[in-house]
């Protein structure tokens, strides 16, 4: 077998803008309104790394360079269709309507950014690796045993394809048929581990033919394609027709989190070659060169974007702020006996005045 | 106009402090929101630090090369509008606050705040002996840093745990933990040397101990004459001696006794060459120096030896081969009163003789007539290592030395 042929990449415009496969299917205005939300996400994970720096938010990983995959996934899902994502998958959360300001609640800590708005059918981010993945298969497999429509959509990186949990969840799905597609974002690094050194498959889809399942290839920095492959693949999934891997090769344009320097692992020149296909730069070539937006549209979009995350800062920033023992809760409806002694302890410790920062 | 202090902050996940790299803005310049200003270096990466601000430079209060800690104000900005407020997002109401968080707490004077430290500081603290609670820190909320520490540990005025030198009977006569209160003394030198023996030793070597007494008239009358012609060539004639006499001829016949087991080869090892190492007691710890060859020393050289290398313990002038090298050993654990102990072998001997306080005791001399005598008698017991010795050559080993303690004119049958 070879995998390279067997799971080609599936694409419609190349690095430089180009079209280079079909694009039935997405209108103009579709496109435009993708364009408008990569510019704002990446807007917000700038600012995000930022304020970071500035000491404003806690750790927080960027997304840069895994715009397209989330958006145009999310974008081929019905509105009751279930997300379930990492730490790293706020643009996906973000695009299908949780508030922008949560992910930067969440890097200060804000329990509320885990508390995903009643219209958004999606679980908190998950910090375990590899975890969501199952959860997205019992979300999955309890819609088809209580007869909904719906269907599972669950992302994970390169890395949480080498974990237990990413291969119980496709063997469990596969044999239970439920309606769950795998959204693997192979951005080649699992913080310093690359691709090369986390497997010895040469494609994560491949893996797909161990459980019977369908499994495709996309070029994850080309939203258009993405979303075409996405609309196809959920057609047949909601179909009945069992679970399907999607595997998004795409490039992680940053550090893992701010407290990482990839400079340190990784070849520069690496960084410059596979950052030129990354997915704004990419869908911009396309609109200027296919005469869909024009230099003034940018500036405006990007105006706009800046506004947007201004006001998502600001947000944030005056949140009224959560109290430390917040995390006491939200874990056991009624709290166990330790933990009610523990949160006595550590209150009593707050009012001695430890544990508090300047 | 107001002015922006911007505090250093975390950039990585839990970094302390961090080395100021470059400055890329200067006091007067104007410089925009999320400008680099900054380049910074953690132990993880090298940082650029974009602005938080609109505003002009104010000041830059850190140079180059310098290692700042994290919440330490490194530039002020002058800004338009009360720019420190709106940016921080206070006063921003807290949500939930636990009772008693919000009235600032002030350290009670009857109960003293435990110091804020983390493990790796107080670690650092009890190696150097300092008391963490007599740092003034220089961290958020008074933590104290490890430079704290560093620098308490080296001013000299200041308090510290006794020093390492004369911890051990100092400590323990003088300072008697106040009611409640405890004393903590590094575990330094001769103190951590003994307790890493012992536990060696005792996790290593399955312990046996076997005890006896024996009748000890006869040696107490030979000593007491053999004391006044030795005094007389200025020698302190003590029983050790004797029992270092007993022991090597005892040890001639019973060469298990005078071995050690090499765990890496699993060889038992026989050594026909009788070292014997005594415990002396000392303030500052349990020493043993070494007589080497006992067995082809005058009972006048041993007591001369005994003399000196007792005097050079407590002076701390014996040098590492004076302390080392024994093939068995001895203890006196009647010196301090003692009547029965389990002494701990000499790693790697396979056997440790103990001699405890010689008494009168009333005995049967006669076991036909059932004549009851007060005699001195010499309680005496032998650990031994139970993977070389088994029960019943400790048991012959032990009488030989008793009957030569008993009967000491049978030494000169074994005089060489």
């Amino acid at each position: 077998m070879k995998p390279d042929k067997e799971f080609p990449i599936r694409r419609v415009i190349d690095e430089d803008g180009q079209l280079v496969g079909d694009r039935s299917g997405v209108t103009d205005d579709e496109l435009k309104e993708f364009y408008r939300w990569l510019v704002t996400l990446r807007t917000l994970d700038q600012r995000a790394w930022n304020l970071q720096r500035q000491g404003r938010i806690g750790t927080y990983p960027p997304f840069s360079g895994q715009e397209a995959t989330q958006v145009g996934v999310v974008a081929a899902l019905d509105r009751m269709d279930w997300i379930c994502g990492s730490y790293r998958d706020w643009a996906a959360l973000a695009y299908a309507g949780v508030p922008l300001y949560y992910p930067l609640l969440n890097s200060m800590g804000h329990p509320v950014s885990g508390n995903i708005p009643d219209s958004v059918q999606a679980l908190p981010v998950q910090v375990v690796i590899a975890a969501q993945i199952l959860h997205a298969v019992g979300l999955a497999w309890s819609a088809k045993l209580q007869g909904q429509d719906r269907v599972a959509v669950t992302f994970f990186g390169d890395g949480a394809t080498s974990q237990g949990d990413f291969h119980e969840a496709l063997n469990l799905a596969s044999v239970m048929k439920a309606p769950v597609i795998f959204v693997a974002q192979n951005n080649q690094w699992a913080i310093s581990v690359p691709i090369s050194r986390q497997m010895n498959s040469q494609t994560i889809a491949q893996r797909s033919l161990a459980y019977n399942i369908e499994g495709v290839r996309v070029d994850g920095n080309d939203i258009i394609a993405v979303f075409q492959t996405l609309k196809e693949v959920a057609a047949r999934v909601r179909a009945g027709k069992g679970p399907a891997l999607v595997e998004a090769v795409t490039y992680r344009l940053g550090a893992h989190t701010t407290a990482d320097d990839p400079t340190r692992y990784r070849p520069s020149d690496e960084e410059a070659r596979l950052s030129h296909g990354e997915p704004v730069a990419r869908l911009k070539r396309y609109l200027l060169g296919a005469g869909i937006l024009g230099e003034e549209d940018f500036q405006r979009i990007d105006d706009e974007a800046k506004a947007t995350v201004d006001e998502a800062v600001k947000t944030a920033e005056s949140y009224p702020k959560s109290a430390s023992e917040t995390v006491f809760d939200h874990v056991y409806q009624d709290l166990t006996e330790p933990l009610k002694q523990q949160r006595a302890a550590f209150r009593q410790r707050v009012a001695e005045g430890g544990g508090q920062r300047g | 106009m107001s002015v922006y202090e911007w505090k250093l902050p975390d950039v990585g996940e839990g970094i302390h402090e961090a080395e100021i790299l470059k400055w890329h803005v200067a006091p007067g310049d104007e410089v925009g929101v999320d400008q680099v200003i900054l380049e910074i270096q953690t132990d993880k990466a090298v940082v650029d630090i974009p602005s938080p601000v609109h505003g002009r430079v104010a000041g830059i209060l850190a140079a180059e090369g310098d290692v700042v800690r994290v919440g330490t104000v490194v530039i002020n900005f002058a800004v338009d509008g009360d720019a420190q407020t709106t940016l921080r997002g206070e006063p921003a109401p807290v949500v939930a606050a636990p009772p008693t968080a919000s009235a600032p707490v002030s350290p009670s004077a009857s109960k003293p705040r435990r110091a804020l430290a983390t493990p790796a500081v107080r670690k650092l603290a009890r190696d150097l002996g300092v008391d963490l609670q007599k740092v003034q820190g220089s961290g958020d909320n008074g933590r104290v840093l490890a430079e704290d520490v560093r620098a308490f540990g080296e001013e000299p005025s200041l308090a510290k745990a006794p020093p390492a030198e004369k911890p051990a009977r100092a400590v323990e006569a003088a300072k008697a933990p106040a009611s409640g209160s405890e004393v903590r003394i590094p575990l330094r030198g001769i103190r951590r040397s003994i307790a890493e023996h012992m536990v060696r030793s005792k996790f290593t070597a399955p312990h046996v101990t076997t005890m006896d007494e024996v009748e000890v008239s006869a040696l107490v009358a030979l000593r007491n004459e053999m004391k006044a012609t030795a005094a007389e060539s200025g020698v302190k004639l003590t029983y050790l001696p004797f029992v270092i006499k007993a022991v090597v001829a005892a040890l001639k016949r019973f060469p298990y006794l005078n071995a050690s087991l090499d765990d890496n080869t699993e060889e038992i090892v026989l050594k026909s060459y009788y070292h014997i190492g005594i415990a002396v007691d000392d303030p500052d710890g349990l020493l043993v120096p070494v007589i080497r060859n006992a067995d082809q020393k005058s009972l006048f050289d041993l007591a001369r030896e005994i003399h000196d290398l007792t005097e050079r313990a407590h002076a701390h002038t014996l040098t590492r081969d004076e302390l080392g090298g024994s093939t068995f050993t001895l203890t006196n654990y009647g010196s301090f009163g003692g009547l029965f102990a389990t002494p701990v072998i000499n790693y790697p001997e396979v056997g440790i003789f103990g001699t405890g306080r010689i008494q009168k005791k009333a005995i049967v001399v006669d076991q036909s007539t059932d004549e009851i005598q007060a005699r001195p008698m010499m309680s005496v017991c032998l650990t031994f290592d139970h993977r070389v010795v088994d029960g019943g050559t400790a048991g012959r080993f032990t009488n030989q030395v008793m009957r030569y303690l008993n009967r000491p004119m049978d030494l000169f049958l074994e005089m060489n």
